[in-house]
């Protein structure tokens, strides 16, 4: 009950911090659905605590979540489990084979009954992600260097300017530094 | 020797189907655009190579036949609403076949029973078996077969073609939200099913 009075709460919070980001821009539609998504999900989907907590107690829940979850392995199992690389081949040819004589001479048919799977574009890119992760982490690093070269330069700069006054307010006087070095 | 004669039968349907027009290129076209999603889509409802064939054949005569041959409007969507209710009328009556052939068999001479839809459910209750990939595809396969036609369109075109709901609403003719709730219904629809298959 707690955790879904902090969920009506922090709800409440989101929806002022929406009321002022309504008249910001016509594109916050889109983000507010998207924020509203999220808070749904987070406080009435599965994974809300005090769902599992039910869940935990409950022997019924726990059966249902059970059976809900076997339904989902064997859709993900049916998924999985891929067809022979001809099949497209063979079922393109058998369906071919049953039009007009016309069609079946036509040379896209001959092209479709040598037709093999292609990869999809995601499943072509897939033997490159390690090498752009890594040469992404590369760049991350390059980056991150190149920050911290250039900020402890401009940090040298600023104390050995310091040093330099000092030197000269030392030896030559304060208003002579101040007009050699000013801040 | 059922795979033969579903074959045969379906060839002897659509028998006319030499009357499929010059000009009816398109289904070529149409062939090398959704041939990939439909054999995909296809095998994972049917799970055999000759019912995909013979599903395919039919989907596409369908295509050819359909508005006296002119292009449908929407191609996509006639062409992948055909092929999931052909599959699935098709696993249905494979399902029907082997129950009778088991049944039948069963009354004679029981050692040579061939296994049907009802030995693989009778193996489910066993632990060994609970998570056996084949068994559980199968099951999964006779219940949605079994669901209402609204339910069973959006399983197979959602989670078998993985299309989006987006893409799905249209298909279907509903919104993208009503798609999500018949999905949801769907699931558990199947797992209940499921379930009381298991506690039986």
């Amino acid at each position: 009950m707690t955790t879904t009075g902090n969920s009506i709460f922090d709800f409440r919070s989101s929806i002022g911090n929406w009321k002022s980001s309504i008249n910001a821009g016509p594109n916050k539609c889109r983000q507010i659905r998207a924020r509203l998504y999220r808070f749904v999900n987070s406080s009435l989907g599965l994974d809300a605590s005090w769902v599992q907590n039910h869940i935990a107690n409950c022997p019924r829940c726990q059966q249902r979540l059970a059976a809900v979850g076997k339904v989902e392995l064997a859709l993900s199992l049916v998924k999985s489990q891929h067809h022979h690389l001809d099949l497209l081949m063979r079922a393109n040819v058998q369906a071919v084979g049953v039009l007009k004589h016309s069609l079946r001479q036509a040379p896209k048919a001959q092209k479709l009954k040598k037709a093999l799977p292609e990869p999809t574009l995601s499943e072509k890119l897939s033997k490159y992600k390690h090498s752009a992760a890594n040469v992404a982490a590369c760049f991350a690093i390059l980056l991150l260097m190149k920050i911290g070269v250039f900020s402890s330069m401009d940090k040298f700069q600023s104390r050995s300017q310091e040093v330099f006054k000092q030197y000269y307010a030392k030896h030559i006087g304060q208003d002579l530094a101040d007009e050699i070095f000013p801040a | 020797m059922f795979d033969k004669a579903v074959s045969y039968g379906l060839v002897r349907d659509f028998s006319v189907s030499e009357t499929v027009d010059e000009s009816q290129r398109w289904i070529l076209s149409v062939m090398q655009k959704h041939g990939q999603e439909l054999v995909t889509m296809l095998w994972r409802i049917l799970g055999n190579d000759q019912d995909v064939c013979d599903a395919y054949q039919s989907t596409f005569l369908h295509l050819a036949h359909c508005q006296s041959g002119q292009k449908p409007r929407h191609v996509k969507a006639y062409i992948f609403r055909t092929a999931s209710n052909v599959a699935v009328s098709m696993l249905r009556r494979r399902l029907v076949e082997k129950r009778g052939l088991s049944a039948a068999i069963a009354g004679g001479n029981s050692a040579t029973a061939v296994p049907s839809v009802d030995a693989v459910q009778n193996r489910f209750p066993s632990p060994a078996n609970e998570f056996d990939s084949k068994c559980l595809q199968d099951i999964l396969r006779c219940y949605i077969a079994r669901l209402p036609e609204h339910l069973k369109d959006v399983i197979t075109l959602h989670d078998l073609a993985e299309l989006p709901y987006a893409q799905v609403g249209r298909i279907l003719g509903i919104s993208a939200a009503t798609a999500r709730v018949y999905r949801c219904k769907a699931i558990q629809l199947l797992s209940v099913w499921m379930s009381k298959e298991r506690q039986e």
